[in-house]
């Protein structure tokens, strides 16, 4: 049958040796072991998120916390337990099947994350990993970490950080390890992973993206996100297993366009459609239990320009599922980048070996530099 | 208008592609009402819609704009949709 579809045409960032033809979905799945990844993540696509800010103070006060940034810090902390519970329902009822409960510091109230945990069961919890928060509540857990000791303590204030949270969260399934690099720790992933992964703890990556009028030292630059997509694929390659990441996540979060640029944001902040989709049904609440759609996105106030974070990339690249179609390593690549998300966010999912080594353009973009 | 019979049988297509990719049980594709609201009232959301769509291109073999996904909003409107795109490619050939 004839076909209408648009070939890529520029082959840039396929593997060498890729040709420019169009490739049917069907095509791309005839690969049993592609057709297994694409059946394994495709149940989790029931998922639908929203965010909710459950406390408003920290035991720290870190550099460019996007938290105390904008009004949300100025809203009144709802600690009453039945107005979660009663939050929470109406999100269920709203076709919300997933809870992110972050800022400032969840671990603070402890029996908002119960109340949560009960009506809605599927979910994670964004700490600086300070205090253990329960094991009833079985939420994926989050883990903050933003470098050695050393910068630790002079970012956010706090001594032997690592050695505490690790205290906490040593053979917790629930726990992953969010290493956030910044302009200014790359060379500290190596040694900091080497002691979280002694430990038999997981980790995975986030990007530092500043917050809105943020131009500090923590912002990266053309040279620092080279720099650290050459740290990830070495962090990647010394610890199959531990680190819960692919080459396409790393290329994703670091090529010099940002995420919105690369993927078109599809939260509420930089997409006005709410015919379907996170347009839709994305909701980030504040402490005081109200919501802005002018302001909602995972990790508000920070500059969609800048935006590299791990969390707008878990819905921005995965639902960009149709730009991925276009040939069999790009489409190996976005089915490693949603298994990696769904590893890093689902309570009991566990990532499959990467299916696609190389280091692949996302869809549309110029070759990027092969490590 | 009563509707041809090719449209029928690509109302009775989509309906069983969405009821195959999406496995949905205890629905035929014949008691399948081609004027229900996929997104309020199956709950379809972005990724089930792409995932019906990547199938009908590949039977079709018609391009469907990601940014055209929001007017598929039922099964008459994607059959609808299909027929327009196929008519335009048929001008296109001619």
């Amino acid at each position: 049958m004839p076909d209408d579809r648009e070939g890529r045409g520029d082959g840039a960032g396929t593997p060498e040796g890729a040709d420019c033809r169009r490739w049917k979905f069907s095509e791309l799945l005839a690969e049993p072991a592609v057709k297994a990844r694409w059946e394994k993540v495709r149940r989790y696509f029931f998922l639908r998120e929203s965010t909710y800010d459950i406390c408003n103070r920290c035991n720290l006060h870190c550099d460019g916390c996007y938290y105390y940034k904008g009004e949300k810090q100025l809203a009144r902390e709802n600690g009453d337990a039945g107005a979660w519970r009663t939050l929470m329902r109406a999100e269920k009822e709203r076709g919300i099947t997933y809870v992110v409960l972050a800022g400032a510091e969840p671990s603070l109230v402890p029996v908002l994350l119960e109340v949560c945990f009960v009506e809605m069961p599927l979910g994670c919890i964004a700490t600086n990993g300070v205090r253990r928060i329960d094991p009833a509540v079985g939420y994926k857990i989050h883990i903050s970490v933003w470098g050695n000791d050393v910068t630790s303590l002079r970012v956010r204030k706090a001594g032997d950080l690592l050695r505490r949270q690790i205290e906490n969260y040593r053979d917790d399934p629930r726990a992953v390890f969010v290493y956030t690099f910044t302009r200014e720790n790359i060379d500290e992933a190596a040694g900091v992973v080497e002691v979280l992964t002694a430990a038999d703890c997981r980790v995975t990556f986030n990007m530092f993206s500043s917050p809105v009028g943020y131009t500090g030292p923590l912002r990266h630059d053309g040279a620092s996100l080279i720099h650290t997509r050459e740290m990830m694929g070495e962090m990647m390659a010394r610890n199959p297993g531990r680190v819960i990441f692919s080459p396409y996540n790393a290329v994703a979060h670091t090529h010099a366009k940002g995420l919105h640029d690369l993927y078109r944001c599809p939260y509420p902040r930089m997409n006005p459609s709410t015919d379907i989709g996170l347009g839709r049904s994305f909701r980030q609440f504040r402490t005081d239990l109200t919501w802005d759609r002018d302001a909602a996105c995972c990790v508000p106030d920070t500059d969609c320009g800048d935006c590299r974070h791990y969390a707008a990339g878990s819905a921005v690249v995965t639902a960009r599922l149709y730009r991925h179609v276009t040939d069999p390593w790009t489409f190996r690549s976005w089915l490693d980048y949603v298994d990696t998300y769904l590893a890093v966010w689902v309570m009991g999912y566990e990532k499959g070996e990467n299916l696609c080594a190389e280091l692949v353009s996302p869809p549309g973009c110029e070759e990027i530099r092969t490590i | 208008m009563p509707e041809s019979k090719e449209t029928r049988e690509r109302i009775l297509r989509i309906a069983e592609i969405i009821i195959e990719e999406l496995k949905l049980e205890e629905i035929t594709p014949e008691s399948f009402d081609p004027d229900m609201d996929l997104v309020n009232e199956l709950g379809v959301d972005s990724m089930d819609l792409a995932t019906v769509a990547l199938v009908l291109q590949d039977e079709h073999g018609v391009f469907i704009d990601e940014d055209d996904y929001p007017k598929l909003k039922t099964v008459r409107l994607i059959a609808e949709y299909l027929q327009s795109r196929l008519q335009g490619r048929k001008g296109k050939d001619a």
